[in-house]
């Protein structure tokens, strides 16, 4: 059983760049301003949606783990 | 009635102090018909995201689509080396719209992450090291030739794995490209020259990285190539974007700043006091204060309003950052520089994405080159009256022509 993620999306941060929608499709969708917003937190595997974040251009994503509030990313 | 707005945005009143035209131009007309150049200027923080978060309006295929001529106008007898411009440029990357865009800026998205770029800060810090020695010893310098401009030239030359006393001539060649923004009416040949020079100098690199790949942002480029995604074509046309857009707009960034910070000594004065621990947010306020990047440009893809403008298909839509970035309603006193401001979300990276591929590089050697002026030279002074201050007359590039300091 995958662990629960807590991801979120720093909005003062976030550009629109849309790369984290890119690599994880199933968790992140663009909002009606056109920033990131989590659409499905189990919607991807822990791998992708780290990838994700790490692949957000200015560091706006922060994945942490649910239940232990462990920092995974960054 | 709208008071009478200079559409000449290459006279010197526009180029050397941008800042009170736009401010006057967001109050009257913030989405500006320009008669003279036939484009519409958009000029507000709000506006300018806006448009650059809703590609499916606004192409990036300016080079390939825009069915005017040049503006400004260029000499007749330079219309084939226009055609020939129009195509190379046609192939960058950030000249696509999605799907193609978004294919050919992964092959080297992963390559310039925050994460990635932080494995350089060594690297920079020693070349940074290097040229605050050299200034030391000379006793002044011109921030712009001895400092911003072999600082990121290095870089980006060391990224791309290329023969360290190849610099000057990639600069000789990157500095004919610079022409992209200017309005001389003969700049079709400095500008064909560059393309064709850096062309002639990467295609055999490119060739052997094809053949030998390395680990190498040439060689993640070119991997494009074998990956379907570019021709040999658009992997040489975007090893060139990389090269220029990698160390063009950074030097603007350490000169920018460095003119900013001497144009207020108060804040000098506390980012010498602290710089490692101001640097961050000193960078941020550099890039919003005096944006190394001017404007970019989209062409409309179908009619849409905007502002109660009309806009029509293939209209020309070119929106200012560094209007945006002193949009008062957007920021507080937008016209104070600031270095502890925050939050700071400024526009120097556009929006959207094409937000800017180099960003955390950007800000990783804007960061360096600050601090270590702030730690070297706390006495630091301009050697000319800060209204000489002297920028080339570009619409894209807010380039100072040269910047001579002292230091007590």
């Amino acid at each position: 059983m995958a662990r629960k993620l807590k991801i979120t999306v720093d909005l003062n941060v976030c550009v629109g760049n849309a790369m984290c929608e890119t690599f994880a499709t199933n968790t992140f969708a663009l909002n009606d301003d056109r920033q990131s917003s989590v659409a499905n937190p189990d919607g991807d595997t822990e791998d992708v949606v780290l990838e994700a974040a790490e692949n957000c251009p200015v560091s706006a994503i922060t994945v942490l783990d649910a239940e232990t509030g462990e920092q995974l990313f960054p | 009635m709208v008071t009478a707005i200079n559409d000449d945005l290459f006279s010197p009143e526009v180029v050397n102090n941008p800042y009170p035209y736009f401010s006057h131009l967001r109050e009257e007309d913030p989405v500006h018909w320009n008669k003279l150049y036939e484009l519409w200027v958009v000029s507000t923080y709000e506006d300018l995201v806006w448009v650059t978060r809703r590609p499916e309006f606004f192409s990036s295929e300016v080079w390939k689509r825009d069915p005017r001529s040049p503006y400004p106008a260029i000499d007749e007898s330079d219309m084939g080396l226009y055609q020939e411009i129009r195509d190379f440029f046609s192939d960058w990357f950030i000249q696509h719209d999605r799907p193609e865009h978004l294919e050919m800026r992964k092959v080297v998205h992963g390559y310039f992450t925050p994460k990635a770029m932080e494995l350089w800060r060594p690297m920079v810090l020693a070349a940074v090291k290097e040229l605050m020695d050299e200034a030391q010893e000379s006793g002044r310098m011109d921030v712009m030739n001895d400092f911003a401009v072999p600082l990121p030239l290095l870089v980006i030359a060391r990224m791309m794995d290329m023969p360290n006393q190849d610099r000057k001539f990639i600069r000789s060649l990157a500095e004919k490209l610079l022409f992209l923004g200017r309005g001389e009416t003969d700049r079709m040949q400095p500008l064909s020259d560059g393309i064709k020079g850096l062309q002639e100098y990467l295609s055999p690199i490119v060739a052997e990285r094809i053949k030998n790949p390395g680990n190498d942002l040439l060689s993640v480029l070119a991997n494009g190539e074998k990956t379907g995604i570019y021709s040999r074509d658009e992997v040489i046309a975007n090893a060139i974007l990389l090269l220029l857009a990698g160390h063009e707009t950074t030097i603007n960034l350490i000169c920018n700043g460095t003119f900013a910070f001497m144009r207020h000594p108060a804040q000098w004065q506390s980012f010498t006091e602290d710089p490692a621990g101001r640097v961050v947010r000193a960078t941020e306020e550099c890039l919003r204060y005096d944006a190394p990047v001017r404007s970019i440009q989209r062409i409309a893809s179908e009619d849409i309003e905007l502002k109660g403008k009309a806009i029509h298909k293939d209209d020309r839509m070119r929106w200012f950052i560094s209007s945006a970035n002193r949009d008062s309603n957007m920021f507080p006193e937008p016209n104070k520089f600031d270095i502890a401001r925050y939050p700071n979300p400024h526009v120097a990276f556009g929006s959207g994405i094409h937000h800017c591929l180099g960003s955390a590089l950007a800000r990783l050697e804007g960061q360096e080159a600050l601090k270590a002026l702030a730690e070297r030279f706390a006495g630091l002074y301009l050697e000319i009256r800060e209204d000489d201050g002297e920028f080339q007359p570009s619409i894209t590039f807010r380039s100072i022509k040269s910047l001579p300091v002292s230091w007590r």
